[in-house]
């Protein structure tokens, strides 16, 4: 055999010990290393679930729950770890059947949801009084904030901005987008960034998933319109047709979005701009980390979403929460175990890690948020992010994905005009505004 | 002194000779009784029951009996009459085209040739591999910016625009019936291979020396020969294909502009995203009955399998 491709059991070792060092280095915030398991044998039990959209979290999350464990002795928690696609209905239903966990991570637009089954943990009063309450951000308890009562801690905060290529617009001459640029700049970037020759496009745009609807909706307020009005549906107003209109020509006919628009999911934006089939794409921080390695740092930004017609902007801001349950059993251990989660150095390893935005504003303003060039379009959105309108009523969460979808769907592929689309969406909201 | 031996008679069993007998076949399918109530006529009834309430599972203070309102509801939905038309589509579809690939992959299979035994397993592979993989598999090959297909026809000069499979509402019920073919088409090839193996050789000697030729045997000793399999297999797999859900799920979740929704994703949709499980119940009762209506008069057109057999 050629020496070269021999391996002693040695050098086999050696390998195992490297790659386990690799490992161990993405992690290597953590202060006290993991060497052994927590022995705090009368520890009561604390059950968290997480849902997990990508494995990079379950390690991040399963090391800080060790954290937890070996920093107090009264509590040991314990990680549910649920697909995120699923995570969902399986925490509704523990919740239906008087068995949820005592605490969990989930996102804001849920909450209303669950409150409206009566069984989520009123956490107001507590958290007044909570040594960080004046340093989260305003914004990210309106979040969470369900008829005047907190019902939750905003673990991180999202919101969305454009991720466009730096390294194409400097191959192909292109002005770079500004903070202040308008719909007529992004037309003209996105058509300067379509080459289908090269099967490259200039706008990744969503057609599938709740966000679909989210992002199109983003640009009607920046036409001055707005979900609700008056306490009434305004999504089919002039202004929101105008606008859907104008996105969906980007699709029709400036033809600046690669086909596959109408089923292109989370996973198929950020994957189409990793691959550099696509040269901008409408998200939130959560894929920045991500297109670090896949594109590189430094050959991509982010800017805030452009100025419309009507000289105005939204960004739509959400929050991941941490958020109990009245019918829990260890609530004090869920009420230790979310604080802490929210203390400094856990809550921010947990948003540098995943690429978030922390909801403290003593450690948003950490240079590796507030100066990371990646991450300053979310930055600069922040003056313009209001709470998504879809969270007004807890009765549209899941009809946005199985009403709302299919009928941006069809407009997208010209099946029904844009006034048509919203007539016919406006009637689904009003019908389940409870 | 002698002892004397008195005859005790034996006591009398609880039931008679006749009556353990009959019951003893019973006792032995007790297990299975259980088991399939269990799992399959204990959950029909209960998504039954389901049906006639209103259980929203984020509302629970409006759980209430609503009677048929569920069933009212459906009447009127207008996206379940599309899905049951794409069901239709994608059904007939599938299996159509599945049983005549079958068929002829079957028949090939069944002639001697070098290497016939690899190629039977090789046939075996796309049945073998799981539906979800299937469908990721597919998934990639049609996406039209990066996919393998799309990149064919583009080296063989027959596409100009990169076409969209899945995202145009015209090409995607065609494109997911196509994976569907694929999977499906070794199925038909198993089961009608096995048929056509026990078949006598002695049949077709006769014919032969009858001087039937080649279509004749085929249609006069091949095809009746078939025939139970076909309409076992095509029952078969017009249930398992009715129901399946998995395929579309993966490739377009029922999208692009529900042009692909058939009932049982739609099911879903209803169960999980909106948690109206007292609706999503109703939708799985009426493709229940859908179900045994189509076996119904399926096994009563084919005149039935016992006739054949």
């Amino acid at each position: 055999m050629d020496d070269r491709w021999y391996h002693s059991r040695r050098q086999f070792l050696r390998a195992m010990a490297a790659s386990g060092a690799l490992a161990a280095s993405d992690l290597a915030w953590w202060e006290a290393p993991l060497l052994s398991p927590r022995r705090a044998w009368g520890a009561a039990p604390v059950r968290f679930q997480f849902s997990v959209p990508e494995p990079k979290r379950t390690v991040l999350v399963e090391s800080l729950a060790q954290r937890f464990n070996q920093s107090q002795k009264d509590f040991e928690v314990k990680v549910e770890f649920v697909p995120q696609a699923q995570a969902r209905q399986k925490l509704v239903a523990a919740l239906a059947s008087g068995n949820p966990p005592d605490c969990c991570q989930v996102w804001d637009n849920w909450v209303g949801e669950f409150e409206g089954m009566g069984v989520v943990e009123d956490l107001t009063a507590r958290v007044n009084d909570w040594k960080h309450y004046g340093d989260t951000l305003p914004i990210a308890w309106q979040t969470v904030t369900v008829k005047g009562r907190i019902l939750s801690f905003p673990w991180v905060v999202t919101n969305d901005a454009v991720y466009w290529r730096v390294d194409r617009a400097r191959e192909y001459g292109v002005k770079p987008p500004k903070d202040d640029w308008t719909w007529d700049d992004f037309l003209a970037l996105t058509r300067a960034f379509t080459k289908p020759e090269n099967n490259q496009y200039g706008f990744g745009m969503r057609g599938q998933g709740t966000w679909a609807v989210l992002y199109a909706t983003e640009f009607m307020y920046a036409n001055g319109a707005q979900v609700l009005k008056d306490g009434k549906v305004a999504i089919n107003s002039r202004e929101a047709v105008e606008a859907l209109d104008w996105y969906l020509a980007l699709i029709r006919k400036h033809k600046v979005v690669p086909p596959s628009v109408p089923t292109d999911g989370w996973r198929q934006i950020v994957e189409g701009f990793g691959r550099g089939i696509t040269n901008t794409y409408i998200h939130n921080s959560g894929s920045c980390e991500e297109q670090k390695g896949f594109v590189g740092p430094q050959n991509f930004a982010t800017v805030p979403l452009p100025v419309g017609p009507a000289k105005k902007r939204a960004s739509f801001y959400f929050s991941e929460t941490l958020t109990a349950f009245k019918n829990a059993k260890n609530r004090e251990g869920a009420w230790r175990f979310m604080t802490w989660l929210m203390d400094d150095e856990p809550n921010f390893m947990y948003s540098r890690t995943l690429g978030l935005l922390p909801a403290r504003k003593s450690i948003a303003d950490r240079p590796e948020f507030a100066k990371d060039p990646n991450l300053a379009g979310f930055v600069s959105s922040f003056p313009f992010s209001i709470v998504s309108p879809y969270l007004a009523y807890a009765g549209w969460g899941g009809k946005l994905d199985s009403e709302g979808v299919p009928l941006f769907q069809q407009a997208m592929v010209g099946r029904l005009a844009a006034k048509d689309c919203l007539d016919r969406f406006a009637e689904v909201l009003a019908k389940n505004m409870a | 002194m002698r002892e004397a031996t008195v005859a005790v008679p034996l006591a009398r069993p609880l039931l008679s000779r006749r009556a353990r007998q009959r019951l003893s076949g019973y006792v032995y399918l007790a297990p299975v009784v259980v088991v399939l109530g269990g799992t399959i006529v204990f959950p029909i009834l209960k998504a039954m029951h389901m049906s006639l309430y209103n259980h929203v599972l984020i509302r629970p203070q409006e759980y209430r009996f609503i009677g048929l309102g569920n069933y009212a509801r459906l009447l009127r939905d207008e996206t379940f009459w599309l899905t049951l038309w794409n069901s239709l589509v994608w059904v007939f579809g599938s299996v159509c085209v599945q049983f005549l690939g079958g068929f002829a992959a079957a028949l090939l299979l069944h002639q001697s040739f070098r290497g016939r035994g690899f190629v039977r397993t090789v046939t075996l592979l796309p049945w073998i591999v799981p539906g979800v993989v299937v469908a990721l598999v597919w998934e990639w090959l049609y996406q039209p910016n990066y996919g393998v297909i799309n990149d064919l026809l583009f080296r063989l000069g027959w596409l100009k625009e990169r076409v969209a499979w899945l995202s145009d509402p015209a090409l995607a019920m065609p494109a997911v019936i196509a994976a569907n073919v694929w999977r499906g088409v070794p199925f038909f090839a198993i089961m009608l291979l096995a048929g056509l193996q026990a078949i006598p050789d002695e049949q077709y000697e006769a014919a032969r020396v009858d001087g039937a030729s080649v279509t004749q045997r085929f249609v006069h000793i091949t095809l009746p020969m078939l025939r139970p399999i076909i309409i076992v297999a095509t029952a078969t797999r017009v249930i398992w294909t009715f129901n399946y859900a998995d395929l579309i799920f993966v490739m377009t979740s029922g999208g692009p502009a529900n042009a692909t929704q058939i009932t049982s994703t739609y099911t879903l949709l209803m169960a999980y995203s909106n948690l109206d499980f007292g609706y999503a119940a109703t939708l799985s009762v009426v493709l229940l009955v859908i179900m045994l209506v189509f076996t119904v008069l399926y096994l009563r057109i084919t005149r039935g399998i016992e006739s054949v057999t």
